[in-house]
């Protein structure tokens, strides 16, 4: 048989390994039981090399650990009183294991990936990229920018990267390919966003993390948040200049791929203004026409309005809300900017759909007015957590009088009507179209996602209260879409063939869940009494000490550390690398003065570059398995490599301006 | 004897499905926790208790099912490159030194920590009467003992490979990248992959 290059490689890393470990073992203090201080330092350090060996080999991680750490613990605890060793090494595995069952916020992570299974059998990604990509028609690039949206938002929601690069390799590649996208962009452009997910919370990385490294899960997903969005806005930057300095690998789509269908009741009406608004109210004159559904578009034309002028009144009530809520105000309005940011590249592009005449221009004219506009459309989505903070001001003190209302109150209060203003006037019967499409598919999700995360990272509920509702709402997600489609297939008994799809996914969901959360948490069970043990045998004093004779500076030590999680990326799983690792660099951090929050931040995007780098990124294959035979691994991860960069760059950004991370916390919870 | 291997792996199953619905029922839970402590201002005392005991016993008793469909994450970096006896050769002596003794002790010490906590009858200390707790840490041996028949049964399907030179049949089950499924999902055929194949090569010729 001729062994490949990659297990020679592997066998001769262990072989080192394995001898380095037989020459430092201390035997003759192994077997006659008393071993000094060192002895235990040099074991701790050898079931180090060898749980790497045993993992390399491919046996099931959780159950290494388990194994090594009660024989390695029960060394430790023989070397002090053999009598009682191995019922201390008995209870001490029992309430590992019991620690994981009762553990308070790892119960999030099936809430969570109950969640994204859920959201992701919804079915509704075609209709999100379909719209996205009609929004998104004038941005250069726009195939590939509406994969990248798409991508982060679906990802975002499920989590799931399997299944979100899959998908997207379905629905995106062709598409791409046939508007003669290169084979490699595309391929970046679905793997880099699929992977997303990872880090933009509600993502289950940070809720291992935090569990591991005892952060709050709400700590780190106020600071992943910025991180993501920054990354997420990265590549679609990166493919805009693409497009426009190299149009021949993303050319600009054709007149053919941007035309939105008019229905009949908007082509007879366009005839009368070219405004939608406008349009519609001249229609309700019209006796030729059906009434109901003239009302019902009138309403869907007035719904960016009116979710502004509702948003001013809550801002109205928190700005004017009695003295003892001046907090909250704050809050209001630091909370503002964190949805408008979320959306607004999308919805900006809602502004922007096709136009065929000169008429039409002032929306090029006034690209700035458009970036404010674009804030208040994301509204409706911050509309909801925002609800409570307001409604909880108003009754703290309900005898005091009301404030009058602060300048920059009335400074929001113009912008929002100079919004309102500017979308009635440039809701044409195109955009209308595509609003009604946003509608449908990409609001429902946003506000799902803002609403989750909204009330986590505001402190309204729990991490797992939240998962739990998102969970829930995912499942009437699940149904609503079900029962469209059942409607629009015309199956006889929508809702009774709605209601058993929608078993069936259930039943499906809860059988993935269980299956990745018991692989979650007994890979948790394992590495805790791994860890243990490792601390019994004074192992992880050993490393403190060998790090801090080295000298590092801070910066050194970020650097090292950021390198070997990096490196460890290549043979190792996430969830290895944070269960196993962590709790070795955690307690170094606090004698460099690092911020744990901060570590994991940077963690979690170094992570996601281990699913970019090649040969082992799993969203390539992912790809490669549904994409046309022609199209090699090697172009993809070519297509793969600017993305990895950029993910570099961010981490260096990251690094650079902690704040990008840290402010949403900072404010916060200070 | 194949025969025997698949009731095994599928008593893992039954169980991990049956536990699985925790999660349907957790989800509708807390909802409705939630709803009634923040709308209807009521909140239940016991939530706590009754959530954290759900999430545990889902967890721990599906750890034989995911082993049954060999979910547990492994590291594939040289595992993938072997052939499937030398696959078994490792399982089989790493399934001796570390599986066997690892669950053995953690079913052997479940069963003791749950029976001090039958004895005393002990109860939630949560808060102040809080519900009675020994029966979610008999799920800990149980799981543990569940899972070490699996873990038998992987290591006669190990010996079975190292026969025969291949892997033994395992159940098919629900798959988190279904690519077919999905395929169905977004409508998107074979031949429809096929035909863009076409303009894969006319770009690869016109550099």
């Amino acid at each position: 048989m001729k062994i490949r290059r990659e297990l020679w490689f592997g066998f001769s890393l262990m072989a080192i390994i394995i001898v380095t470990v037989l020459i430092f073992t201390p035997w003759a203090s192994l077997f006659d039981g008393h071993l000094s201080h060192d002895d235990l330092g040099a074991l701790g350090l050898l079931m180090l090399a060898l749980i790497v060996v045993a993992i390399m080999l491919g046996f099931p991680t959780a159950f290494t650990l388990m194994g090594m750490g009660v024989a390695f613990g029960w060394l430790a605890y023989r070397s002090v009183n053999p009598q009682i060793a191995t019922q201390q090494i008995l209870d001490l595995m029992v309430q590992r294991a019991y620690s994981v069952m009762s553990n308070d916020v790892l119960i999030a992570i099936p809430l969570f990936v109950f969640m994204g299974y859920l959201v992701e059998r919804a079915n509704l990604i075609e209709k999100l990229f379909k719209s996205l990509h009609l929004a998104l028609a004038r941005v250069p690039g726009a195939l590939a920018v509406a994969t990248i949206v798409t991508c982060a938002i679906f990802a975002t929601a499920t989590g799931i990267v399997g299944a979100v690069v899959t998908l997207m390799g379905l629905l995106a590649l062709p598409a791409m390919l046939r508007a003669g996208y290169s084979v490699q962009l595309s391929a970046g452009a679905i793997t880099a966003g699929g992977c997303l997910g990872i880090l933009i919370p509600p993502s289950v990385l940070l809720i291992v993390y935090g569990a591991t490294a005892g952060v709050s899960v709400v700590k780190l997903y106020a600071g992943a948040f910025f991180p993501g969005i920054m990354l997420a806005g990265l590549y679609v930057l990166f493919v805009i200049i693409v497009a426009k300095l190299k149009p021949h690998l993303a050319p600009p789509l054709s007149e053919e791929e941007r035309r939105v269908v008019l229905p009949p009741i908007s082509q007879a009406l366009s005839g009368r203004s070219r405004n939608a608004v406008a349009g519609l109210f001249g229609g309700l004159r019209d006796a030729g026409l059906p009434r109901r559904s003239v009302v019902g578009q009138l309403f869907v034309t007035l719904l960016p309005a009116l979710s502004i002028v509702a948003l001013l009144l809550l801002v109205y009530g928190g700005a004017t809300a009695p003295v003892a809520a001046v907090d909250t105000s704050g809050l209001v309005q630091a909370g503002s900017g964190m949805p408008a940011e979320e959306t607004a590249e999308p919805s900006s592009g809602l502004q922007e759909p096709p136009m065929e005449s000169a008429a039409d221009s002032a929306g090029v004219k006034e690209p700035e007015a458009l970036g404010t506009a674009a804030a208040p459309v994301a509204a409706p989505s911050a509309a909801a957590p925002r609800v409570a903070p307001a409604q909880a001001a108003a009754p703290v003190a309900p005898a005091a009088e009301r404030v009058p209302a602060p300048t920059w109150f009335w400074i929001v209060f113009a912008s929002g009507i100079a919004a309102l203003l500017l979308i009635t006037w440039l809701m044409n019967w195109q955009r209308l179209e595509i609003f009604k499409m946003l509608l449908t598919s990409f609001f429902p999700l946003a506000v799902m996602i803002v609403a989750v995360l909204g009330s986590i990272v505001f402190g309204l509920a729990t991490p797992t209260e939240a998962a739990a509702v998102g969970a829930f709402g995912g499942l009437l997600l699940a149904g609503a879409y079900r029962y469209v489609a059942a409607r629009q297939s015309h199956r006889p008994h929508p809702i009774n063939a709605t209601l058993r799809d929608l078993g069936g996914i259930m039943k499906e969901s809860s059988f993935l869940t269980a299956k990745t959360s018991a692989m979650v948490c007994w890979l948790f069970v394992g590495s805790s009494i791994f860890s243990a043990s490792f601390a019994l045998l004074g192992g992880q004093e050993l490393i403190e000490r060998w790090v801090l004779s080295l000298g590092l500076t801070t910066v050194q030590f970020m650097i090292l550390s950021q390198f070997i999680i990096f490196i460890l990326g290549w043979p190792l799983e996430w969830t290895e690398i944070i269960v196993i690792f962590m709790p070795i660099f955690i307690p170094l951090l606090a004698k460099f003065g690092v911020d744990p929050l901060f570590f994991g931040l940077l963690v979690a995007l170094n992570l996601q570059t281990a699913f970019l780098s090649p040969p082992v990124a799993m969203a390539a294959f992912y790809l490669k398995g549904v994409s046309p035979r022609h199209v090699t691994l090697n172009q993809i991860f070519a297509g793969m490599m600017p993305f990895m960069g950029i993910q570099v760059l961010a981490i260096i950004l990251l690094y650079m301006f902690p704040q990008i991370g840290l402010w949403l916390p900072q404010l916060l919870y200070k | 004897m194949q025969k025997l291997l698949l009731t095994i792996d599928k008593i893992s199953t039954f169980v991990g499905h049956a536990f699985s619905w925790l999660i349907v029922a957790l989800t509708f839970l807390i909802s409705w926790e939630v709803f009634s402590r923040y709308v209807l201002d009521h909140p239940h005392p016991w939530a706590f208790d009754v959530m954290i005991m759900m999430y545990g016993t889902l967890i721990v008793m599906a750890g034989a099912y995911t082993l049954a469909k060999s979910g547990h994450v492994r590291g594939d970096v040289l595992y993938g490159f072997f052939r499937p006896r030398t696959q078994a050769t490792i399982d089989l002596v790493l399934y001796v030194i570390f599986f066997i003794p690892g669950v053995f002790a953690l079913t052997y010490a479940g069963y003791y920590y749950a029976a001090e906590s039958w004895a005393i009858w002990e109860h939630s200390n949560v808060t102040a009467e809080g519900p009675p707790i020994y029966p979610f840490k008999t799920m800990l041996p149980l799981a543990g003992a569940f899972l070490f028949l699996q873990g038998i049964v992987e290591i006669i399907r190990c010996v079975i490979c190292i026969r025969q030179g291949e892997w033994p049949s395992r159940e098919e089950d629900v798959e988190e990248v279904d690519v077919d499924k999905l395929k169905q999902m977004v409508h998107v055929k074979d031949e429809d992959i096929a035909r863009l194949d076409q303009l894969v090569v006319q770009e690869g010729g016109k550099k």
